[in-house]
C-alpha cells in the first residue's frame, strides 16, 4: 500500500532533549510566546527570524446576499468606489479589500448549494453514470503545499445541525483529491480542543496506542482483502472509498507520531473553552477568534469555515428562516437579508483586526501573510452567476483597496488559481480555470 | 438527428414527429425552425459563438454533454439573455412552447443520465440501519449522531452510490462501537434490583418558589428603599450594586411576583404541582433516576389530574428529558390525562435510561418546543391578566421504577459469552477466540470471516492481555473492530457466491436474500426465523418468500420501512425546515407535529395492512388518527395514544393526504401557506407529473414590489412572463385550490394580509379564498373538493409514482427505464387483488429484479 512508502520518507522530529524537557517542564497548558511556538522545528538551529508562512481562510456563507445593497455599482470600479450599505462595517478595512464581480461557477446548476462547488468548480454530471461528482477543492490543494510542517494539515470548521442554510451536500467547504466530502469540526467546543487541548494521557501510553492504532488498520485490512473477492468494478470503486479513509488515517497517524512529544501552544492570552450552548452570531465571532489563536501558534495554515446562515439570523431576531430570506423582496425578508448582510459584515471585520492585530516573529502582522475569501456560489435568489466574493490579506500579493468587474461568467477558479499562484503554491489550473485573473496583482 | 440533418429533412419530406419516449429524452423536431431562425445567426457550426453550436446538436438527450448544452439554452433564454435585447425575440407562444417541452425533456434526461442503466452499487449500511443493526445484536440504541446523516444527499437513503465513505468515518465507528459495547454488557452476577422512587413533588416545589420570589421580593425592597430614600446615599448602602441592578431587580419583580405569589397562593398547590406557564419557563415536575441505578427499562407512573376550566386540547402531558436551553425537552412522548368518574389510575410512561445519558426526566403540559415560545405565552397572557396563565393540569405524586430485565443476564451478554462468564472458564484465552469467531460470524451477517481476520483480532486481544489488561476491557477492542470492518459495514452481493450453475451466478442466495429482504422491511438484519429458513433452504420453495415477507411486514419493526420510505419519497424534511410560530399557531406544537407527521406513517400502514389500495391516500373516507389529532381535527374524543381508523363524513376536507395536516405545513413556511410548494407537491406525488425544478437565474418580478397583493395577485404576476408562466401556470392553481388550508392545516375562509415593518403592522387586507382552477390537464375544479375529486381520478399515476419510489427504495439505485416493465407488473398483480398496496410490494419482492444481484 501507498501509505506504507510515504511513512518511511516521514521525518522524525528534530527536537533537541533539553528543548523537549523545556516544553514539557511547565504544565501542559503553559502559554508559549509566539516566537517559541512557531516553526521552532524548523529553525531550532538556524539564527535567522523565520519568514513567516502563508496561510488562507475560505469562509462560505451559504445563500447570497442582497443584490441591491451588497455590491458596488458595476459602473462604479477601480479604487475610488463607493463602499456600499450592506458593506459598510467594513469601511475601515477598505484599502486592504478586494471586492471581485462576475466570477461563477459555470457547472452549477443548483439553486440551493452555495458551498459544494464553490472552492471546486466540479461539474455533478462529469462522470457518466454517477449522479453526484466533486473534485478537489483550492483548500486541499493549498494545504498540501502549506500543511506539511505544521501539526494539523488543514482544519474544517463548520457547524452543527442539518437546516437548510445553503451550503448543499458536503460535511464542509472541504472536499479531497478523490472529491469526497472531509469532515468538520462543528461546534466552539470541538475546535477549541482540537486546536488547544492537549492529551493529559502519559508519552508512553499515547506511543502504546499509536501502535495499537495501527495494527487496528492492519486488522481491518485484512477483512477488506476478503470483501473485495467477487466484487463487481463498480462496488470495489465503492470499498476503495472504504480504503481510501484508513489510508488517511494511516497519514494522519503518521503525522500524529512526529508530533507526539510536542504539546500543543498556546497563544497569549490563551482562548477559553467555549460555552456550549453558542449560537448564531456569537458561534461565528468565537470560531473567529479560535482561527485567529491558532494560525497564531502555528497550529494549522488552512481553515475552511462553513458559516451557519440558519441559526445566525436567528440570532439577530429574524423569524424566518435562512432560505425564506433568500427569496426576498421588499419588505420583512429584504430588512432580514439586509441585516445578515450587516451583521457579517462586521463580524468579518472583527475577523480582519484580529489577523492585524496578532504579530508574526519579524514584525509584520498575520494579516499580511493570509489571503482570507469570504463568499458564496450562489449571488442572491436562485441566482448563480456573480458570487459573491471579496478576499483580503497580504497572503497572495493582491493590490487591494480596489473594486474589479471582470467579464460576466469569468471561472471563479481563475480567482482561485491566482490566489494559490500569488501565495506561491505551483498549479497549472483548478477546477475549470481558465487563466489567472492578471488585474489582482496590478493597479 | 441533429438540427442540421432535419433542417435538410425537412425541406425534402415531411417526417414523423416522434413523441419523446420514456427510453430517450428528445427535444421535439418541431423546434428546429425556431432555433433555426433565431439562434443560428451566432451559434451555428461556422459562427458557434460562445462555444455553443445549436446546429450541430443532436435532437437526442442520450448523453450528459447534450443534456449539458440544452441545458444551457434552457437557462439563457430563462433568464431572457438569449436572444440578445438587440436581437428578433421569439413570441410568447414559441418560447412557452419550447420552454416547456425542453425543460420537461431535460427533467426526463436528468433521471435517465444521471445514475448508471440499472446497475445498483454495493452499499454500506446507512446510518439508520447501523443503528438498528447494532441493536440487533447488541440489544442497545445508540445514536450515531456523528456519523454523516445519509438522508440528506437528495435520493434515498438506501442509494450505495450516494453512501459514501469520509475521511474520519472509520474512527467515527470505533468509538460508537465501543460505546455500544460497554452499554451492553451489563455483567453482575444477580439481576439488579429496581429502584423506586416516590415523588411527592410540591413539597420541594412550594419551598423553591418560596425562596425564589421571597429573593425577588427582598431585592424589590431595597430597590424601593433606595428610590424612597433621599437619594444622598447610593445603592450599594442599601445592598444592591448600582442603579441597573435597581432596575433589574425592579423588572424581575414586575415580571414575575405576582405569577408566583398567586400560584402559592392557591390551596391546590398544597397537594400537588399546578403545571402552568411561569415567566422563566413552565412549571415543570422533574424526577431524578439515581445515578448508581444501572441503564435499562424504567416505568414513571404519573398521577395526574385535569383542573377546572380544561379544554380538551390542553389535557394532555408531554415527557422528556432536558433540551439544550431551559424551557425546551428533548420530547419522548405526549400523553392524554383523562377525568373519570370514580378514581383515577395512574399514567404509566416507559422511559429508557443510558448510562451516560440524561438522568433528569422533566413533565409538563403539552406546549411549543422552545424558550422564547414559553416566555411569549406567559407575556400575552400576563399583559391581559396581570399574572399569566392559569394551569389546566396539576400532578398529584410520581412513582418510578427500574431497570426491569426480562432477562438476567442480558440477552446481548449471553449470545456474546455463549458460554458463560470468562471467569468460570480454564481457559480464557481460547475463549476469548471463540467469542471473537462467534460475534464476528453473527456480525457478518452472509459472509464468513476469513480466518487470518480472527486471528488478528485474537492476537490483538492477547496484547491487550499481555499489557495487564482484564478480559473484557481486552476482548472489546476486537469486537468493536468487527463492528467497523467491510464485512459488518457492507451489504456486499459479490457475484462470485451466488447460487446455482454460472447462468444463474447472478441470483441472490437464500442468505443474501434474506438479508435483502430485512433490510427493505426492517432496515435491520434478519431474525432466527427467516436466516433458519433461509439456510434450509426452505425460503426457496413456493410461497415461503412471501409469507416471510407478510410476517415481517406485520411486525412493528417494518415502521422502519415504512418511515422511511415516505419521508424520503415525499420529502417530509420540509416539515423540519420551519418554526411554526406560537403566536399564530399555539396548537401546532412539537407534539402535533409529530403525531400530523406519524399520521402519513400510519395512514400507510393501515393501507398496507388491510390490503387497501394506494389510492386511498388522494382521497378517503376514513382517516388513521390518534387522540391529539382527533381532537385537532375536530373528529370528537377518541381515547389513547394510538393510531387507529376512524371514519369521516363526506363533506369534509379529511380522508387522504390532501386532509392532513402535516401534507399543508409542508408546503408552508411557518407563517404563510405556499400555494407554489403544494401545487408542486401535488404534481410531483399525486399526479406523479413532476414539473421541472426551479431554473437559477430567473429574473426577479419587481413589478410587485412594496404592494399588499394576495397570493394570486402575487403569482399572477408569474404569468406576465413567459419563463415563468410556462411552469406556473400548471402549478399555482393547484396551490389556490388548497388556499383553504391554512399553514398547520386547519380549515379557513378568508385569507389576512398583513404587512409589517419589525413587530408592527403597516398594512392589512382580508381577502376571500377563491379556490376555483383547473389541473394540468385541462379538468376543473370549483373548490378544495372538486380539486380533491378530480386529484383522485390519476389514482393509476399515483400508484406508479409509488411504485418507482418503492423500487428506488428497494434496490438502491434510481429508477431507471430498464425498470419500466417490474413497475407495470407490479401494478398488474395489484390491480388483480382490488388494487391492493400491499399485493404491489410483494410483488416487488418476489420479482426478479430484487431476487437478483445488482
Amino acid at each position: 500500500m501507498k501509505s506504507s512508502t510515504k511513512l518511511t520518507k516521514m521525518k522524525t522530529p528534530a527536537l533537541s532533549s533539553s528543548r523537549r524537557s523545556f516544553l514539557r517542564s511547565g504544565s501542559a497548558l503553559i502559554a508559549l510566546p509566539f516566537l517559541e511556538s512557531l516553526g521552532f522545528r524548523r529553525f531550532a538551529s538556524a539564527a535567522a527570524a523565520p519568514t513567516p508562512p502563508k496561510r488562507f481562510a475560505f469562509l462560505g456563507m451559504g445563500f447570497g446576499v442582497t443584490s441591491e445593497t451588497w455590491y458596488p455599482d458595476q459602473k462604479d470600479t477601480g479604487a475610488d468606489y463607493t463602499l456600499p450599505e450592506g458593506l459598510a462595517p467594513l469601511a475601515k478595512h477598505r484599502q486592504d479589500l478586494t471586492i471581485i464581480q462576475n466570477l461563477a461557477n459555470q457547472f452549477n446548476n443548483e439553486a440551493h448549494w452555495g458551498s459544494t462547488f464553490w472552492l471546486t468548480g466540479a461539474n455533478r454530471y462529469a462522470e457518466p453514470g454517477q449522479s453526484f461528482h466533486n473534485t478537489v477543492s483550492v483548500d486541499q490543494v493549498a494545504a498540501e503545499a502549506l500543511g506539511n510542517d505544521t501539526r494539523y494539515s488543514s482544519v474544517q470548521l463548520s457547524y452543527k445541525g442539518t437546516d437548510n442554510s445553503g451550503h448543499g451536500p458536503g460535511l464542509s467547504l472541504a472536499w479531497n483529491r478523490q472529491g469526497k466530502p472531509v469532515s468538520a469540526l462543528n461546534t466552539p467546543v470541538a475546535a477549541f480542543h482540537r486546536l488547544f487541548s492537549d492529551d493529559t494521557t502519559p508519552l508512553e501510553q499515547r506511543q502504546a496506542d499509536l501502535l495499537k492504532q495501527r495494527s487496528i488498520l492492519d486488522t481491518v485490512l485484512e477483512d477488506a482483502k476478503t470483501t473485495r473477492r467477487g466484487l463487481t468494478k463498480t462496488d470495489k470503486d465503492k470499498l476503495d472509498e472504504y480504503l481510501q479513509s484508513i489510508r488517511e488515517i494511516e497519514e494522519r497517524l503518521a503525522k500524529e507520531k512526529e508530533w507526539l512529544e510536542v504539546p500543543k501552544p498556546l497563544p497569549d492570552p490563551a482562548p477559553v473553552e467555549p460555552d456550549k450552548s453558542l449560537q448564531g452570531a456569537e458561534e461565528i465571532k468565537v470560531m473567529y477568534d479560535l482561527m485567529a489563536a491558532a494560525m497564531q501558534v502555528d497550529t494549522t495554515r488552512v481553515f475552511t469555515y462553513r458559516q451557519p446562515l440558519d441559526s445566525f439570523i436567528r440570532s439577530l431576531g429574524a423569524t424566518i428562516t435562512a432560505h425564506n430570506m433568500s427569496h426576498y423582496q421588499p419588505g420583512n425578508r429584504m430588512d432580514v437579508s439586509q441585516m445578515r448582510d450587516l451583521e457579517q459584515s462586521k463580524l468579518f471585520a472583527h475577523f480582519i483586526d484580529r489577523l492585524k492585530s496578532i504579530k508574526e516573529a519579524d514584525g509584520s502582522s498575520l494579516f499580511d501573510h493570509t489571503t482570507v475569501a469570504l463568499g458564496s456560489n450562489i449571488h442572491s435568489i436562485h441566482y448563480l452567476t456573480n458570487c459573491p466574493t471579496i478576499i483580503t490579506g497580504g497572503g497572495a500579493g493582491i493590490q487591494h483597496g480596489r473594486h474589479l468587474v471582470m467579464p460576466p461568467k469569468t471561472p471563479l477558479c481563475n480567482l482561485w488559481l491566482s490566489l494559490l499562484k500569488g501565495s506561491g503554491i505551483e498549479a497549472d489550473s483548478h477546477g475549470d480555470s481558465s487563466g489567472q485573473i492578471r488585474e489582482l496583482f496590478v493597479s | 438527428m441533429n438540427i442540421r440533418k432535419f433542417i435538410c429533412a425537412a425541406s425534402a419530406i415531411f417526417l414523423p414527429s416522434f413523441a419523446p419516449g420514456l427510453d430517450i429524452a428528445e427535444v421535439p423536431e418541431k423546434h428546429g425552425d425556431i432555433l433555426a431562425e433565431y439562434c443560428f445567426e451566432c451559434h451555428d457550426s461556422l459562427t458557434g459563438k460562445g462555444g455553443i453550436d445549436l446546429e450541430d446538436l443532436s435532437f437526442r438527450i442520450d448523453a450528459v454533454g447534450t443534456a449539458e448544452t440544452w441545458q444551457k439554452v434552457l437557462n439563457a433564454m430563462n433568464s431572457g439573455e438569449m436572444p440578445p435585447e438587440d436581437e428578433p425575440q421569439l413570441s410568447d407562444d414559441e418560447k412557452i412552447a419550447l420552454l416547456q417541452d425542453l425543460s420537461g425533456q431535460l427533467v426526463v434526461a436528468r433521471e435517465q443520465l444521471s445514475d448508471t442503466g440499472g446497475t445498483s452499487t454495493m452499499r454500506r449500511l446507512n446510518r439508520r440501519e447501523y443503528e438498528n443493526t447494532i441493536e440487533a445484536l447488541l440489544g442497545v440504541r445508540i445514536e450515531a449522531e456523528n456519523l454523516p446523516d445519509d438522508a440528506n444527499s437528495g435520493g434515498f437513503d438506501t442509494t450505495g452510490s450516494a453512501l459514501f465513505f469520509s475521511a474520519d468515518q472509520f474512527e467515527q465507528y470505533l468509538a460508537i462501537a465501543r460505546d455500544a459495547l460497554d452499554e451492553a454488557f451489563l455483567f453482575g452476577k444477580k439481576k439488579p434490583k429496581p429502584v423506586r422512587v416516590e415523588l411527592e413533588p410540591e413539597t420541594s416545589k412550594n419551598a423553591f418558589l418560596t425562596k425564589t420570589s421571597g429573593t425577588i421580593k427582598a431585592n424589590y425592597d431595597k430597590a424601593q428603599n433606595w428610590r424612597n430614600s433621599d437619594g444622598s446615599k447610593p445603592p450599594s448602602h442599601f445592598g444592591l450594586l448600582d442603579e441597573f441592578d435597581v432596575k433589574f431587580r425592579e423588572r424581575l419583580y414586575n415580571q414575575q411576583y405576582e405569577g408566583y405569589r398567586k400560584y402559592l397562593d392557591d390551596p391546590r398547590t398544597k397537594d400537588a404541582v399546578l403545571l402552568q406557564p411561569f415567566f422563566n419557563g413552565t412549571n415543570t415536575v422533574t424526577v431524578k433516576v439515581p445515578n448508581n441505578a444501572p441503564r435499562g427499562e424504567f416505568r414513571l407512573q404519573v398521577f395526574a389530574k385535569v383542573l377546572k376550566g380544561a379544554e380538551r386540547s390542553e389535557t394532555y402531558i408531554e415527557y422528556g428529558f432536558p433540551g439544550a436551553r431551559s424551557g425546551e425537552i428533548e420530547r419522548l412522548g405526549c400523553v392524554h390525562v383523562p377525568s373519570p368518574k370514580g378514581k383515577a389510575e395512574p399514567l404509566t410512561l416507559p422511559v429508557t435510561v443510558s448510562s451516560d445519558g440524561p438522568r433528569d426526566i422533566i413533565l409538563r403540559h403539552r406546549q411549543h418546543n422552545n424558550r422564547d415560545a414559553a416566555r411569549g405565552t406567559f407575556l400575552q397572557s400576563q399583559q391581559k391578566t396581570g399574572t399569566g396563565p392559569s394551569a389546566k393540569l396539576a400532578i398529584d405524586k410520581v412513582i418510578l421504577t427500574g431497570p426491569h430485565f426480562e432477562t438476567w443476564p442480558p440477552r446481548a451478554v449471553s449470545e456474546v459469552f455463549f458460554k458463560g462468564m470468562w471467569w468460570t472458564q480454564a481457559d480464557q484465552d481460547t475463549y476469548a477466540r471463540e467469542i471473537i469467531a462467534r460475534f464476528a460470524r453473527r456480525a457478518f451477517r452472509v459472509r464468513q470471516p476469513s480466518p487470518a481476520f480472527i486471528d488478528r483480532l485474537h492476537k490483538l486481544y492477547l496484547e491487550e492481555t499481555n499489557a495487564g489488561k482484564k478480559f473484557y476491557e481486552a476482548i472489546r477492542e476486537p469486537l468493536a473492530i468487527v463492528l467497523a470492518s467491510p464485512g459488518f459495514l457492507y451489504l456486499a452481493e459479490p457475484v462470485g457466491e451466488g447460487s446455482g450453475k454460472k447462468e444463474k451466478k447472478t441470483n441472490l442466495s437464500n442468505a443474501e436474500l434474506a438479508v435483502r429482504l430485512s433490510y427493505l422491511l426492517w432496515s435491520a438484519p434478519p431474525d432466527q426465523k427467516l436466516m433458519t429458513d433461509a439456510k434450509s433452504g426452505k425460503l426457496a420453495e413456493k410461497g415461503v418468500l412471501r409469507a416471510h415477507a407478510g410476517r415481517l411486514l406485520d411486525d412493528r419493526r417494518s415502521d422502519e420501512f415504512i418511515s422511511s420510505l415516505a419521508h424520503q419519497w415525499l420529502h417530509m424534511e420540509r416539515l423540519d425546515f420551519f418554526q411554526f410560530d406560537f403566536r399564530s399557531f399555539p396548537e401546532f406544537d412539537d407534539s402535533m407535529k409529530e403525531a400530523a407527521r406519524s399520521e402519513v406513517f400510519e395512514t400507510i400502514r393501515h393501507i398496507l395492512k388491510n390490503r387497501l389500495p394506494a389510492s386511498d391516500l388522494l382521497d378517503a373516507d376514513y382517516v388513521v388518527v390518534n387522540n391529539l389529532l382527533a381532537d385537532y381535527y375536530g373528529l370528537g374524543p377518541v381515547e389513547g395514544n394510538h393510531f387507529r381508523k376512524i371514519p369521516v363524513p363526506e363533506k369534509t376536507p379529511r380522508g387522504g393526504f390532501l386532509g392532513m395536516a402535516a401534507v399543508h405545513a409542508m408546503g408552508s413556511d411557518g407563517n404563510h401557506s405556499s400555494p407554489v410548494e403544494r401545487g408542486v407537491w401535488v404534481m410531483r406525488y399525486l399526479l406523479n407529473d413532476p414539473p421541472p425544478p426551479a431554473p437559477p437565474n430567473v429574473p426577479q418580478l419587481s413589478r410587485v414590489r412594496g404592494k399588499l397583493l394576495s397570493p394570486r395577485e402575487e403569482l399572477d404576476a408569474h404569468m406576465e412572463e413567459a419563463q415563468c408562466a410556462q411552469c406556473h401556470r400548471r402549478i399555482d392553481p393547484i396551490g389556490f385550490g388548497l388556499q383553504n388550508f391554512d399553514p398547520v392545516g386547519q380549515w379557513r375562509e378568508v385569507l389576512h394580509l398583513k404587512k409589517t415593518k419589525g413587530r408592527r403592522v403597516v398594512a392589512k387586507k382580508e381577502v376571500t379564498i377563491d379556490p376555483a382552477g383547473q389541473l394540468p390537464d385541462g379538468s376543473t375544479f370549483e373548490d378544495f373538493y372538486g380539486l380533491r375529486r378530480e386529484v383522485a381520478k390519476h389514482g393509476e399515476a399515483f400508484t406508479r409514482g409509488f411504485a418507482e419510489a418503492l423500487i428506488e427504495y428497494g434496490l438502491g439505485r434510481p429508477y431507471g427505464f430498464s425498470d419500466e416493465n417490474l413497475r407495470e407488473r407490479m401494478l398488474k398483480r395489484a390491480n388483480a387483488a382490488d388494487g391492493s398496496m400491499r399485493e404491489l410490494l410483494l410483488a416487488f419482492i418476489e420479482s426478479e429484479s430484487f431476487r437478483r444481484k445488482k
